[in-house]
């Protein structure tokens, strides 16, 4: 997973069945110290986070489990989702 | 998911068969410097050293274009519905278009529109 901060969202017409409906949000990565690092990735929200929130964000099997936990989720077109918006971080 | 630019194509003669009449695109990834995007050029990459990334393509999608990529399974699911009937989504394909990007919106404020 990274940490990162939501920046924005995504907005597609022409896209894969599979994204039909879901919410895709931009998310400016952190570095070690905090920093955004200038990588920035595009997530699934489920969790309705918004701009400027500090999140965490789950990569391949493990952000497939954000959307429907379980080992029958494999046809889910997802490989980055919000996992958690975050509190606090020391 | 990232979101990009494609910025060119490449193809091949000697591949796999289960990748046989998949278009390949070249996307260039957008750095945190590099938006909101804009119909001007393509992002700079800025100071990074991102390489290009391939990716497997069943929208149409052209130069010019923002695009999501979807990486592993993901990208996978994503051309399937592209193959030939009965053959299964097993192609040596790791990353692929998702989405055509009609408009990127940052902080709530709308960015540009393509």
């Amino acid at each position: 997973m990274i940490r990162g901060t939501i920046i924005g969202s995504v907005w597609a017409t022409r896209q894969a069945a599979g994204l039909a409906g879901r919410k895709l949000v931009l998310v400016a990565a952190r570095d070690a110290d905090g920093r955004a690092s200038g990588r920035v990735v595009v997530a699934i929200d489920t969790l309705d986070a918004g701009a400027g929130d500090d999140v965490t964000v789950a990569f391949g099997s493990g952000a497939r489990n954000v959307l429907a936990p379980g080992p029958d989720n494999r046809a889910l077109l997802c490989d980055a989702a919000v996992a958690a918006i975050v509190e606090g971080a020391a | 998911m990232f979101l990009g630019r494609v910025t060119g194509s490449v193809w091949s003669t000697v591949k796999w068969p289960a990748a046989k009449g998949l278009k390949l695109l070249l996307v260039r990834p957008y750095r945190l410097a590099d938006l909101p995007p804009t119909v001007a050029g393509p992002p700079t990459g800025g100071d990074s050293l991102d390489d290009l990334v391939v990716c497997a393509d069943v929208f149409d999608a052209g130069p010019g274009d923002d695009v999501l990529v979807a990486f592993g399974h993901a990208a996978r699911v994503a051309v399937a519905g592209a193959l030939a009937p009965g053959q299964k989504p097993d192609a040596p394909i790791d990353a692929a278009v998702v989405a055509v990007v009609d408009r990127v919106e940052l902080d709530g404020e709308r960015g540009a529109r393509r």
